[in-house]
């Protein structure tokens, strides 16, 4: 968990800097989900029984509706709102983020923050980021 | 009316019950029924195929709460251990209790919280199978939400179902739930120790299920203490 940690916090700096590095951040994410994301820690979410399916960790209080299915090889970061109806898998979705109704995401990485406010959206192999109230205003970054 | 249960209701019109659906919308509710169930029988065919190209023997487990598919899978799984690599799915509403009690007995496990789904349905077994290397394992036991209803709407793409359902439930449960034993290839009446105190009619559930279904393979175990594990092991041929 310790090392996971580090690596995401080296992942974070990484998707911060001014010209990111495509296959550096590709390279971590990958180990990441494959050597870091282990097992089911689920145990402090808000929300009424969702689907998971091994592995999944999930940080503090994050929020997720009805409907929703999260995983295989899902990390998802502290105070993070998943709405309802949304399926996530292979994705690394940071701390603070909202994600809106019926999104449908494989293999993604959510920056920080990021507001995804609209609903009815479907993307893989990508790095998603921006306070977005539309699918246009959002930043999508392919990897 | 929230806009929230506005959408619970419509769920429920579209997956649980035609019965429910107003008129104006029925002929929606029956097509996506039918593309659903489509869906899964296409998602378990491909399943099938996939798990055969690696050479992977599967099996779902299904049953009633409580009717011991856990415990015969761990001691299916203490035997067959020695010589295969296995992997087991475990299906629940919530917790990981089942899988650590397998993965106590040297199978690897992946934990399905459903939430609020009763069974586990082809696109969850197609997500695990798609994400896993399936050059590292040789059986896959797939251990379905415990209840004797819903399963039935879902294959998963097994080569076997075996239905488990034991003494404690009386002897109507076959004669009650006939749809899975339909689906299956083999009924397991277990906790047959008990049988004699409880005064379970363990004939009767016998006849029931060969009834139902006259190709099944019928076996009464005890998963407390070992008996007739070998002979299921036997049965569906591990």
């Amino acid at each position: 968990m310790r090392i996971m940690k580090e690596l995401l916090k080296q992942l974070e700096n990484l998707l911060n800097e001014k010209e990111i590095d495509l296959a550096k951040i590709n390279l971590l994410k990958t180990k990441l989900l494959k050597d870091h994301i282990n097992g089911l820690k689920i145990d402090n979410f808000i929300g009424d029984y969702p689907t998971f399916m091994e592995p999944v960790i999930l940080g503090d209080k994050v929020k997720i509706g009805d409907d929703v299915l999260i995983g295989p090889k899902v990390y998802i970061g502290s105070n993070s709102d998943i709405k309802d109806y949304s399926e996530i898998s292979n994705c690394i979705v940071f701390d603070n983020v909202t994600i809106g109704n019926n999104f449908k995401l494989n293999n993604c990485i959510v920056v920080k923050g990021s507001k995804l406010n609209f609903d009815n959206f479907s993307d893989q192999n990508c790095i998603l980021k921006g306070k977005a109230e539309s699918k246009e205003e959002l930043e999508i970054i392919l990897l | 009316m929230s806009e929230k249960r506005k959408q619970e209701i419509q769920r429920i019109k579209e997956l649980e019950s035609i019965n429910l659906a107003t008129d104006d919308i029925r002929d929606l509710v029956v097509q996506t029924k039918m593309e659903v169930e489509k869906d899964n029988e296409n998602l378990a065919q491909q399943n099938n195929q996939e798990l055969k190209k690696f050479n992977i023997k599967s099996v779902d487990i299904v049953g009633a709460i409580g009717a011991g598919k856990t415990a015969i899978i761990e001691k299916i799984v203490e035997i067959l251990s020695k010589k295969y690599r296995i992997l087991v799915i475990c299906g629940d509403i919530t917790t990981r209790v089942d899988a650590d009690r397998i993965q106590s007995h040297n199978a690897e496990t992946i934990q399905i919280n459903t939430g609020r789904e009763c069974a586990l349905n082809a696109y969850h077994i197609h997500q695990i199978i798609e994400n896993k290397d399936l050059n590292n394992y040789d059986l896959l036991f797939i251990e379905n939400v415990g209840n004797l209803i819903c399963p039935s709407d879902f294959t998963l793409g097994t080569d076997k179902r075996i239905t488990i359902v034991s003494t404690t439930e009386g002897e109507w449960v076959i004669e009650k739930h006939p749809m899975l034993f339909k689906m299956s290839q083999v009924a397991v009446i277990n906790k047959i120790d008990l049988a004699e105190r409880l005064g379970t009619d363990i004939q009767k559930m016998i006849q029931d299920a060969k009834e139902i279904n006259p190709e099944i393979h019928v076996i009464t175990t005890s998963a407390k203490t070992g008996k007739n594990i070998e002979k299921l092991i036997e049965i569906l041929e591990l």
